[in-house]
């Protein structure tokens, strides 16, 4: 199937959630920031602007990453934390695909991994706190999203198991799910 | 892509340094080239300005649906 030549949207374009994982970044942002999943790069371009710091976007997707460049991110093309360096950033942002999606009806193109987190909707979550801690500096911070569909406490429990210690940096509820933005810091 | 990103990327695969060839660039970033991996040789294209560090088989997936 021809995923890129579909009709309809293939980059995910900021919404609710990209508004308070923006607000809760530009607040506790600090040093070197990457943005894993950056879409649109909307959220990564709000956190250069506001607060001067240089922020690069990574997304799977090569025409996110373009328009993220359109919008003067630093892009890359990257699986999650896979091509950055140990210690590299003292800030990572995810907003991730996090609706849980019955494997029959994934729709594979674009927006289906911009928005499907797998039948958990947890499935780019784990691997992302498993390898956090490797590219954050030691005083590194970690803004998640999430979803009360993709379960709240198992979250929580995936948080701690990856080392970190966590706080509720925003958070807003919607007639379908609430929206946490957490803030996470090294267990020490 | 700037130049100083070479500081926090790496072989999505090895975790190794990579090699910046320079094919074609502005007053600001290199717009063509590739990054070569120092550990397992795989090389990964620049294009536009974007570096594309996927591992070779997810990159092969997506040129093989465009």
């Amino acid at each position: 199937m021809n995923r890129l030549d579909r009709d309809g949207p293939t980059v995910y374009q900021p919404a609710e959630d990209s508004g308070l994982l923006a607000e809760a970044a530009i607040e506790g942002a600090r040093g070197r920031v990457l943005e894993v999943g950056t879409g649109s790069g909307w959220v990564a371009e709000r956190i250069a602007a506001e607060r001067g710091l240089r922020v690069v976007g990574s997304d799977r997707n090569p025409h996110a990453a373009r328009e993220a460049r359109d919008r003067g991110v630093e892009a890359v093309v990257a699986d999650l934390l896979d091509p950055f360096r140990d210690d590299a950033f003292d800030t990572v942002c995810f907003n991730p695909p996090y609706l849980p999606t019955d494997p029959e009806n994934e729709w594979d193109d674009w927006m289906e991994h911009a928005l499907s987190g797998g039948e958990s909707g947890r499935e780019l979550i784990e691997p992302f706190l498993a390898d956090v801690g490797r590219v954050l500096a030691p005083d590194g911070v970690v803004f998640l999203l999430v979803s009360s569909l993709t379960g709240y406490e198992e979250v929580l429990a995936l948080v701690e198991e990856a080392g970190f210690a966590h706080a509720v940096a925003r958070e807003e509820s919607f007639p379908f799910e609430t929206l946490t933005v957490l803030r996470l810091d090294r267990r020490v | 892509m700037k130049e100083s990103l070479m500081d926090v990327i790496c072989c999505p695969l090895e975790k190794a340094d990579l090699e910046l060839d320079v094919d074609e660039r502005d007053d600001e970033e290199v717009l063509e080239g590739t990054l070569t991996c120092t550990e397992c040789g795989e090389v990964y294209p620049i294009e536009d300005g974007i570096p594309n560090l996927l591992p070779p088989d997810m990159r092969e997936e997506e040129e093989a649906a465009a």
